[in-house]
């Protein structure tokens, strides 16, 4: 079969900005229309679900302080997925260190918190999830470096093994972590000290602003410091890193744990914001795997991640409370967010290469740009 | 597949207008961003001819070639085969006109065998392989053209010259009747060469054609019926008739002006010694890569160190430069060992590298020149970029660097700017004052104008009393610019010789291991 | 081993054949969880609506090969990540399942396939059930298996498929399209996925329990071709290791060995695969022996 025509990709020197801007936009759109097709197609009411969705992810009290609520747990993972992605160590098992940063923030918060003052509790409880989510990281971290394995696979099975372990430590009778009044299986609450309150009526908690600063700091090392310097070396040309005396090992290994204790902050931040102990139900929501789709979305820019990761977060809230406010299914929201994530990808082509379409004819060719 | 016999056609001692046109290019016009890289080219080949297309880097050789064969689509004018016109829209296309292109960057799958890579794309091939049967095929033809190859062989195993007569049997299995060769002798020693061509007679005689690519004016005097040459995409002349050639109109052609042929070696002194290597051995996976290497660098000196690619130049570089750790043997830079102490070590002691992958390896691509002036030096914790600055901008306008300010990005640089970048960074120092610049293949794929410069730049520096180690495939760029040369084979030193009296028989059998048929 | 266990062998086997020639090509689709769980609800449906398990199949196959063209699209078209683009399309495959799947909660598969009959070779003791009695798609899987591994290695599109995970370059030079080549093989890959997907659904009689369905097969599945390094063959014997982990806390249920965990149990199968993972790598970077080198590498000709 031959087609007359052939695309042609020709690599953009760089990119201009008019057109960085306008192919996010234009991916979410086009997800947003295609979804609409879809809704259409399965019976549902697009303008229905679409103004439901943007009214309570943005436009009312609680969607707002509920998205940036949200957004507190996924620009963390985000900037965890982020980290690791700008040098192509693909972290993928953000979920898993969550689930371990949400074990040892709680180990931290029942078994210290009655002997410390709040003020040292909490940057305590944050701590040990950030040493746990590391913690769980070191493994696939360690061989990667070592021998080269494939850290997509080891963190993606360690998540499995995380969420049996959180299974285990609260369905397991007499556990630790479990909620020693109740028959029913929960977890045990963490003492008071480690527990923060929200802002008012809502459920926001101080731990956002924590998440604000961390982005605006590894923004900075990134840019500024001699690590960020070695990471934009290593990223780019491992045999440029080894000509300068780079140890590229030793830089992966801390990228890498840096990543891990990233996401066990995450979890961490559960803990003392609306948590309080270990909520078994955290291995249905996906957290870990929505801070991959964050970083995506922001092409791995530190400073990007909190606006993708408040917009993000909008469309899960709005999504979450669809099957409340209308009777689209809760599922809508889920294929939502990863049509944008496909057509963002799709849309990275644009950015990245000059698209034409060449004929291909008889004497010579002509160009027709598209 | 295609295993036909040919009349013998006109053999290329008669050029005459009876010898049949079998492919033409006319006003062939090629544009790339910022550059036309073939205007109003015209261009034939007749059966049983070898017609080369001399120029410089960057003359536009290479892109003619690539529209002969159908790799590229020209934007302007036609081609025809046999006096017909015809529209190459692809490679397959041209291989079905009979018109193959042997790269100068291999496409061979290093994993397959032989066999395998001849036929990777044969149109002919059952479904089912029978590889025996196959086997016997392809070394059929490969005898035909007294090309003997080992179709079991993995290609992965094979020396770069036993690599191009796959490619060229694959091109001929194929049913090539015209071949493009672009610059086969780039890779060879002296005694492969001369197979090389005569392969070449062979398959002239056989009634192909072949268009040989290279900016090598000895050989192509040799070997061609007719030369065309080209500069900044234009047609500058043809010349015909073997061995009546001349040189310098050749070059005059090629460059536009008389250029001097032969660099200047400038006088100088010799002072203290710089480098110091004693008995180095290096063996990777068991396999010795480098063999009892002993030899010194003096203060002011220029050592050129000669050899085809692949007997271990890379590896000895990266040695000296602190890269890798030799098994046995030391390295010795201004009086101190820096054998097994890391590039940083080697460079406060005043090493200074300029490797043979510019963009891959002594630069990055995707950051500014600012940044990869950064890249050889000391870094505090948070990254001083401001007062490089000024160093930077001076820097750019003192080796006359075409880039839009120390934040243009490396990777936008052309080769020859690329070059200019790495010698200013590594001939200002970094961690310490340059002592020693280790420097390899300085000029490959550059235009005449940077070639001239970067020797200049070289010249400069070993007047200045820098000692310098030359590692260059370009035997012409050695012999002469170094003080003294020693050859290279196999990781072993084999020869060694003062570059004014060097004589290339020597040196080409030493770099051929003293075979005289060279048979790696 | 239950019946069970090889039902989830002979699927793992199906989508590790899928992800190796997708593999081969040169394309890493992550995606494959998310295909597994989208076909194994399509065919669910399908088989439910029609009463015919063989439609439900069928169906679960195409979708599949449809989803994986998105994956194909992105990847080759659009040059786009393929690591990022398999994980979207995980996210979207299991929001898409559980959005199809919603009616069909806790339904479970009534009509069944059943076991090919060998006659009297069945009978022969012990190895007889086990080698004749299996379902017909499980022969199919390792049928599939011999049949993959000679076409890879014994034809000339397998030589072309060979040759384009390894050296597109070469590939293109030749003439053909790497990019043909590619999406080809990564719907061929999807397809067979689908039909393994399917048959974990239609083969057990659990009902439809969102992505517990699954369970993260489609990462075991991934794991899978690097162990048999890319050979078809090898992957047999991998799901069978696989499934014999899965069927471990039965067989110490049945000898009344209860002092291990049921946690760890549950986490034993992804603790092997993470175990064996890490055994078979070498030092080196890529140490990933018979690794097609230009995997997860988008082709771009190199015009200039």
């Amino acid at each position: 079969m031959q087609i007359p025509f052939r695309v042609v990709f020709e690599q953009r020197g760089e990119t201009p900005r008019r057109l960085s801007l306008l192919v996010p936009f234009a991916s979410v759109v086009a997800a947003l229309f295609f979804g609409a097709l879809f809704l259409l197609a399965t019976g549902y009411s697009p303008i229905d679900t679409y103004t439901n969705m943007f009214r309570d992810g943005f436009a009312s009290f609680n969607g707002i302080t509920d998205t940036l609520a949200l957004s507190t747990v996924l620009i963390c993972t985000g900037i965890s997925a982020a980290f690791a992605f700008q040098m192509n160590l693909y972290n993928i098992g953000g979920e898993g260190q969550l689930y371990l940063g949400l074990i040892g923030g709680a180990w931290a918060g029942i078994a210290l918190g009655d002997h410390l003052p709040t003020l040292l509790m909490v940057p305590v409880v944050l701590l040990c999830g950030a040493i746990a989510g590391a913690a769980w990281i070191f493994v696939p971290a360690f061989v990667r470096s070592r021998l080269g394995t494939s850290e997509i696979v080891s963190t993606l099975l360690l998540t499995y093994i995380g969420a049996s372990l959180i299974k285990h430590v609260i369905y397991t009778p007499g556990s630790f972590f479990r909620n020693p009044n109740t028959s029913f299986p929960q977890g045990r609450m963490v003492a008071d000290s480690a527990s923060l309150d929200s802002f008012g009526s809502s459920r926001l908690y101080p731990t956002f602003f924590v998440a604000l600063i961390i982005a605006g700091a590894l923004y900075w090392v990134v840019k500024r410091t001699e690590f960020g310097y070695r990471i934009n070396v290593i990223s780019d040309s491992p045999r440029a890193a080894h000509y300068a005396g780079i140890n590229a090992r030793r830089t992966t290994m801390w990228v890498m744990l840096i990543s891990g204790s990233l996401s066990g902050l995450a979890g961490a931040m559960l803990i003392v914001g609306p948590y309080g102990k270990i909520e078994p139900s955290i291995i249905t929501l996906g957290y870990g795997y929505a801070g991959i789709v964050v970083a995506a979305l922001a092409r791995n820019n530190l400073g990007l991640i909190i606006v993708s990761g408040i917009l993000f977060s909008g469309l899960r809230v709005g999504g979450n409370n669809l099957q409340v406010t209308t009777d689209t299914p809760i599922h809508i929201g889920v294929m939502l967010q990863g049509a944008i994530l496909l057509f963002a990808l799709g849309g990275e082509a644009f950015r990245r290469y000059h698209i034409h379409i060449v004929r291909v004819h008889e004497a010579t060719s002509q160009k027709a740009s598209a | 597949m295609s295993n036909t016999s040919h009349e013998v056609a006109q053999g290329p001692h008669h050029t005459s207008g009876a010898a049949s046109t079998a492919l033409s290019a006319h006003s062939i016009d090629k544009k790339f961003p910022g550059v036309l890289a073939n205007d109003s080219v015209d261009f034939d080949v007749r059966a049983g001819e070898v017609h080369t297309l001399l120029g410089e880097n960057g003359a536009g050789k290479s892109t003619l070639a690539a529209v002969l064969c159908g790799l590229y689509q020209p934007d302007a004018g036609y081609l025809m085969r046999n006096g017909k016109r015809i529209n190459l829209s692809s490679p397959r296309a041209g291989l079905q006109h009979g018109i193959a292109m042997v790269h100068q960057h291999f496409r061979l799958v290093e994993r397959f065998t032989v066999s395998e890579n001849v036929i990777l794309g044969s149109r002919d091939l059952p479904f089912r392989l029978n590889r025996r049967e196959l086997n016997e095929n392809v070394a059929a033809v490969a005898e035909s053209y007294g090309l003997p190859i080992d179709p079991d062989a993995t290609v992965g195993d094979l020396s770069v010259g036993q690599r191009q007569r796959v490619e060229i049997v694959k091109a001929l299995y194929q049913g090539a009747e015209i071949l493009l060769l672009d610059e086969p002798t780039a890779v060879l020693v002296p005694s492969e060469v001369e197979k090389l061509f005569e392969n070449v007679h062979a398959m002239t005689a056989a009634g192909k054609s072949i268009v040989f690519i290279s900016h090598k004016l000895g050989e192509v005097v040799e070997i061609s019926d007719r030369v065309t040459v080209l500069r900044n995409g234009r047609v500058t002349g043809h010349v015909s008739g073997r061995g009546t050639a001349d040189t310098r109109e050749l070059a005059r052609l090629m460059v536009g002006r008389d250029i001097e042929l032969n660099a200047q070696r400038a006088t100088h002194a010799t002072g203290h010694e710089v480098l110091q290597i004693r008995n180095l051995s290096l063996s990777i996976n068991d396999v010795s890569v480098l063999t009892d290497i002993s030899f010194s660098v003096h203060a002011g000196e220029m050592v050129g160190i000669a050899g085809v690619a692949g007997n271990g130049q890379r590896e000895l570089a990266d040695t000296i430069a602190g890269l890798i750790s030799p098994t046995t043997g030391s390295v010795t830079i201004s009086g101190s060992m820096t054998t097994d102490c890391g590039p940083i070590q080697a460079r406060e002691v005043g090493l200074a590298y300029v490797p043979e992958d510019r963009l891959g390896m002594g630069l990055v691509p995707s950051m500014s020149i600012l940044d990869n002036l950064l890249l050889t030096r000391d870094r505090q914790i948070v990254v001083d970029r401001v007062s490089v600055r000024p160093e930077a901008a001076r820097l750019i306008e003192q080796f006359e660097i075409k880039a839009n300010g120390p934040d243009h990005l490396a990777r936008k640089l052309s080769g020859g700017n690329a070059q200019k970048v790495l010698l200013a960074r590594e001939l200002s120092g970094g961690r310490g004052a340059t002592k020693l610049l280790v420097v390899c293949s300085p000029t490959r794929g550059l235009d005449v104008g940077a070639i001239e410069t970067v020797r200049r730049l070289l010249n400069d520096a070993r007047s200045a009393g820098q000692a310098i180690l030359l590692i260059s495939e370009d035997l012409d760029e050695v012999l002469s610019l170094s003080d003294r040369v020693l050859v290279l084979y196999r990781g072993a030193v084999v020869h060694e010789t003062p570059g004014e009296t060097a004589q290339l028989s020597k040196v080409g059998a030493a770099m051929a291991g003293l075979a005289s048929e060279g048979r790696s | 081993m239950s019946a069970d266990a090889i039902a989830i062998a002979t699927t793992l086997i199906l989508a590790a054949l899928g992800a190796l020639f997708t593999e081969r090509a040169g394309v890493l689709n992550l995606g494959i969880e998310g295909i597994l769980l989208t076909s194994a609800i399509s065919s669910f449906l399908a088989a439910d609506a029609s009463g015919s398990v063989w439609l439900g199949l069928i169906v679960g196959t195409v979708i599949g090969a449809v989803l994986a063209s998105i994956h194909a699209l992105l990847s080759v078209v659009f040059r786009a990540n393929q690591i990022v683009a398999g994980l979207a399309l995980v996210i979207f495959g299991t929001g898409l399942a559980n959005f199809l799947g919603k009616p069909a909660e806790g339904k479970t598969v009534t009509t069944v396939i059943n076991p090919l009959s060998f006659g009297p070779l069945s009978d022969i003791p012990v190895i007889g059930p086990i080698v004749f009695g299996q379902d017909i798609i499980t022969y199919l899987a390792i049928a599939l298996a011999i049949v993959a591994s000679r076409y890879l290695f014994s034809t000339r599109p397998g030589l072309e498929l060979r040759a384009t995970g390894d050296d597109p370059a070469t590939v293109d030079a030749q003439g053909l399209s790497v990019a043909r080549i590619r999406i080809r093989y990564t719907m061929i890959g999807g397809a067979l996925v689908g039909l393994g997907g399917s048959w974990l659904m239609l083969a057990q009689s659990a009902g439809w329990h969102q992505a517990a369905t699954t369970n993260g097969l489609g990462w075991i599945a991934l794991a899978l071709v690097v162990f048999a390094g890319w050979r078809p063959m090898r992957i047999i014997f991998g799901a069978v290791l696989f499934g014999f982990t899965l069927q471990l806390p039965f067989t110490l249920q049945a000898e009344q060995i209860t002092f291990i965990p049921s946690a760890f149990l549950e986490m034993l199968p992804y603790l092997a695969t993470l175990i064996a993972l890490i055994a078979l790598s070498r030092p080196g970077s890529r140490n990933l022996l018979g690794a097609p080198r230009a995997l997860g590498t988008p082709f771009v000709r190199d015009e200039r």
